[in-house]
């Protein structure tokens, strides 16, 4: 491929705060935004705690909260870290030819509205039957129409190319916690086959809802430390008991190499490799060897021409349950071999929660900030180690480590896995001077 | 800043795509030889339906479709048992998806091959899978109160326990993709496109590039959806202009006709195995066709109404210059053709700003006349319509085209022996403002 692909614009909203250098802060001091959930009541929810972007508006990038009142709490992050994104990269640029400028994000699913889903069921159980015609008719009384029509996970990728007049390639994938991983890295695919020059790509998401918390609930995922928010995601430590349902955005502006210096925009970071995988195992569980983990992330090594021993740093998927964690750590075995002893590896979920679709972009930003500052953040809450979990995690405090190489790996419900690999850009393209590996 | 010169997109013209495979359950036929017979004869499939309490409501509904392990078509014995038990945790779109692939699978007969399954891939188009109120009841009788009354704050105490475990899985749109993957051992690379109405299309151009890198060998692509489960029918009627229905069901969905009233509410799901060629020809796979182009848009106004012609316009002259092909060559246009006022004209507009005056004659097919709107399965459905077209040499009428529309200046087909050439462009648009686009041209 004679395409490269650089990152020439940032934008996230966190529960650490909505620009790079606040959540960068927040990792290296290892600062949990994990606190109680305020989002609803859930004092009488079985779990009571959430990653919570707080104390933010999208008049943090200019925009009239008002104008978009009806939008559900993820698009609102998607718009307000596509156009910080696309701020920092100096989008609008009359230069750019609009159909050459996409979007391509991973934006969850939104919930309904859960008093009048409720209400609706109530209504059509009158007689104690439930007809479905009468939830339908109590529904479109009920529902508002407006913030109804927000819910459709197509909706945030229509709204940012309205706000940038993008017209080129247009998409919202949803492929569960990997979501926005392969947003960005089919963004990538789409510039490298000249289908755009410029493609805004991340994700958003937010489960912290009653529904939210009801469904991961009943499949066992979720931490239930209530009574010590801080502490209760706990990756790779043995006694982790589950993730902590979170939320946020992060966005990157992709863009062609020549195009970028054209423009004369600024280099983050040069985005090198992409896999992606199946367990091909059970709806439920990830494969227990880690078959579809390892196969993404050696897929994204080849992807970047790179050997495993060239990763620096790797961004783990780290959601802290109990299979997840043990999972990763035997496929990061499997990929780098005794190597994987000494990689730093953390899970910045130890400290952002769980944002689900959004977190393979999220997880992205955390690795450009890596590769910036030649630091890797810690795996916060590692106090009792496990004997199947064995890697170093970077526990409790973040460490100076040059990064020039960095692997974030996501793991998804339903068997689906991804890698996306970064490296600090450097003239010459990465790989051409390692050495390959044998067919 | 000039487009990138064709040279640099032809870079991966040494592997061509091609399809091996189709499958397809619709409200007129559950496998392609039923589809297309109901198509050619210029059957509908859509029937009275009750929505909202209007007598006169339609949709196109999969009558005999129940989810059960018979729906599925033919399986080997071992994957039966794994299919029925989780059929029962599916959405009806899962269903429907999995459904499809399966018979997609089976009739490329790429397993025969013994074919590295860890190089082949899924790529899905799915929509916003609706809650279903049921999964709920007792959970919310869990909840009342002496006086009937729902208690929010009992949710999480009495109401949580009663949801199933698995719950939540059942709403995820990636379902149809994962399940896809498990049943057939697919370990490449695995996504859902959530872009309503526009997904399929992009689908099957994303599996296309994952071929095109050397990253699969073979994609199971297509897409599925369902418009008339509660939730998702208020999602339809709330975001589309839904006709109000009549006394003959069957005449509802007039795409581009001058007396149409709305779009129709329907169900479905369509697969394709897309494969590289040179792979396909070796193995001795039967090739439907091979696809030459796609391309997307999304337009939006300052105002924030979205312009679906110029989406359209953009996604078909995408598709065009990356397949290197001119309007002239298309053989026909397989319309999103919506039935609804607004929507149709605006594709007509994006067609004839497009072919110029060859939209006097261009011939136009729309298969939602005859099985209404399914979401994300609609492009698929259209997909496989169109290849089946081109394989069997002829068109397939638009149901209830009588009275031409000024404003929609096309030419829609009205009989059964029209060529169907030997390439078409599948066309759909989203009411968010995005179009996709696939070319494809016939294998021979």
């Amino acid at each position: 491929m004679s395409r490269r692909v650089v990152i020439t614009g940032v934008g996230c909203v966190t529960p650490l705060g909505a620009t790079t250098e606040s959540v960068w802060q927040g990792l290296t001091e290892g600062r949990s935004g994990i606190g109680p959930l305020t989002l609803f009541d859930a004092s009488q929810f079985p779990v009571k705690i959430a990653a919570e972007v707080r104390d933010w508006s999208l008049a943090d990038v200019g925009e009239n909260p008002s104008r978009w009142e009806h939008c559900p709490r993820q698009t609102t992050f998607a718009l307000g870290a596509g156009i910080k994104a696309a701020t920092m990269a100096c989008i609008p640029d009359g230069r750019i030819d609009p159909a050459r400028l996409g979007v391509y994000l991973g934006c969850g699913e939104a919930f309904e509205d859960f008093p009048r889903f409720i209400r609706s069921i109530c209504d059509a159980s009158g007689a104690g039957e439930f007809e479905s015609a009468n939830f339908t008719e109590t529904a479109l009384r009920i529902f508002d129409p407006d913030a109804e029509r927000e819910y459709l996970p197509n909706t945030p990728v229509s709204h940012l190319a309205a706000l940038l007049n993008a017209q080129g390639p247009n998409a919202n994938c949803i492929a569960a916690c990997v979501s926005s991983a392969q947003a960005v890295g089919e963004a990538a695919r789409l510039i490298r086959h000249g289908d755009a020059d410029v493609m805004l790509a991340g994700g958003a998401h937010s489960t912290i809802h009653p529904f939210g918390v009801t469904g991961f609930h009943r499949l066992s995922a979720l931490s239930t430390r209530n009574e010590a928010p801080s502490t209760a995601i706990r990756p790779f430590d043995r006694e982790r008991d589950g993730f902590v349902i979170g939320e946020g955005a992060a966005i990157f502006v992709m863009e062609e190499l020549e195009h970028a210096r054209g423009r004369g925009a600024e280099i983050w970071a040069e985005f090198t490799g992409y896999g992606s995988a199946q367990d091909a195992y059970r709806i439920t569980d990830t494969h227990p060897q880690g078959e579809g983990t390892s196969i993404a992330i050696q897929r994204a090594l080849d992807n970047a021409q790179l050997n495993s021993d060239e990763i620096n740093y790797i961004n783990a998927h780290g959601s802290g349950t109990v299979l997840n964690d043990k999972v990763e750590t035997l496929a990061i075995k499997r990929v780098f071999g005794e190597q994987a002893y000494r990689i730093p590896i953390s899970s910045s979920k130890s400290m952002l929660g769980h944002s689900t679709t959004a977190c393979g972009a999220i997880e992205l930003a955390v690795c450009l900030m890596t590769i910036r500052h030649g630091v890797v953040p810690p795996t916060i809450n590692y106090t009792t180690p496990d004997p199947e979990c064995d890697l170093d995690y970077v526990p409790n405090v973040a460490r100076e480590s040059p990064c020039r190489h960095v692997l974030s790996e996501s793991i998804g419900f339903g068997g689906q896995n991804a890698a996306v690999i970064v490296s600090r850009f450097d003239e010459r393209a990465p790989g051409r001077v390692a050495t390959r590996r044998a067919a | 800043m000039n487009s990138a010169p064709y040279s640099d997109r032809q870079l991966d013209s040494e592997r061509q795509v091609v399809v091996t495979g189709l499958g397809v359950i619709s409200p007129i036929g559950r496998n392609t030889e039923e589809f297309w017979e109901a198509l050619a004869a210029g059957r509908s499939g859509i029937s009275s339906f009750p929505l909202n309490g209007n007598p006169e409501a339609c949709a196109g509904e999969i009558g005999d479709f129940s989810g059960r392990i018979q729906d599925i078509g033919d399986l080997e014995e071992k994957l039966r048992k794994a299919v029925r038990k989780a059929l029962k945790v599916m959405s009806r779109e899962t269903q429907l998806g999995v459904a499809a692939a399966q018979q997609a699978f089976a009739d490329s007969r790429l397993a025969d091959d013994e074919p590295d399954r860890s190089r082949i891939g899924v790529c899905f188009g799915a929509g916003y899978v609706a809650m279903m109120p049921e999964d709920f009841l007792s959970g919310v009788n869990a909840c009342k109160d002496e006086q009937d009354s729902f208690e929010f704050d009992r949710w999480g105490t009495q109401g949580i326990p009663q949801i199933e475990p698995l719950w939540l899985l059942k709403c995820l749109p990636n379902m149809a993709a994962c399940y896809a993957a498990i049943f057939n051992e697919l370990r490449g690379p695995n996504n859902s496109i959530t872009q309503g109405e526009a997904a399929a299309n992009l689908a099957v151009a994303e599996a296309r590039r994952i071929i095109q890198d050397g990253e699969a060998d073979a994609m199971v692509v297509g897409g599925t959806g369902n418009n008339i489960l509660p939730c998702s029918l208020m999602h339809t009627m709330m975001d589309q202009d839904v006709a109000p229905g009549g006394p003959e069901p069957a005449t509802v969905c007039r795409p581009f006709d001058r007396g149409r009233t709305g779009s129709v509410a329907g169900e479905g799901a369509a697969a394709l195995i897309l494969e590289e060629r040179s792979a396909a020809i070796r193995r001795g796979a039967r090739i439907y066709a091979e696809i030459l182009g796609a391309g997307s848009s999304c337009v939006v106004n300052q105002s924030r109404v979205p312009d679906g012609a110029q989406a359209l316009v953009n996604a078909m002259q995408a598709t065009l210059r990356s397949a290197a092909v001119s309007p002239e060559a298309i053989g026909h246009v397989h319309a999103h053709g919506l039935s609804s006022h607004r929507c149709d004209i605006d594709e007509a507009v994006a067609i004839r700003r497009v072919f110029g005056d060859r939209a006097n004659t261009l011939p136009v097919v729309a298969a939602k006349s005859n099985v209404g709107n399914s979401g994300a399965g609609g492009g698929a459905i259209e997909l496989v319509a169109s290849i089946l077209a081109m394989d069997r040499g002829h068109l397939f009428p638009v149901l209830n085209y009588e009275e031409p529309d000024p404003e929609c200046p096309l030419a829609p087909v009205t009989s059964s022996d029209v060529d169907a050439g030997g390439s078409f462009l599948n066309l759909s648009v989203s009411p968010q403002g995005q179009a996709s686009c696939v070319a494809m041209r016939s294998a021979a």
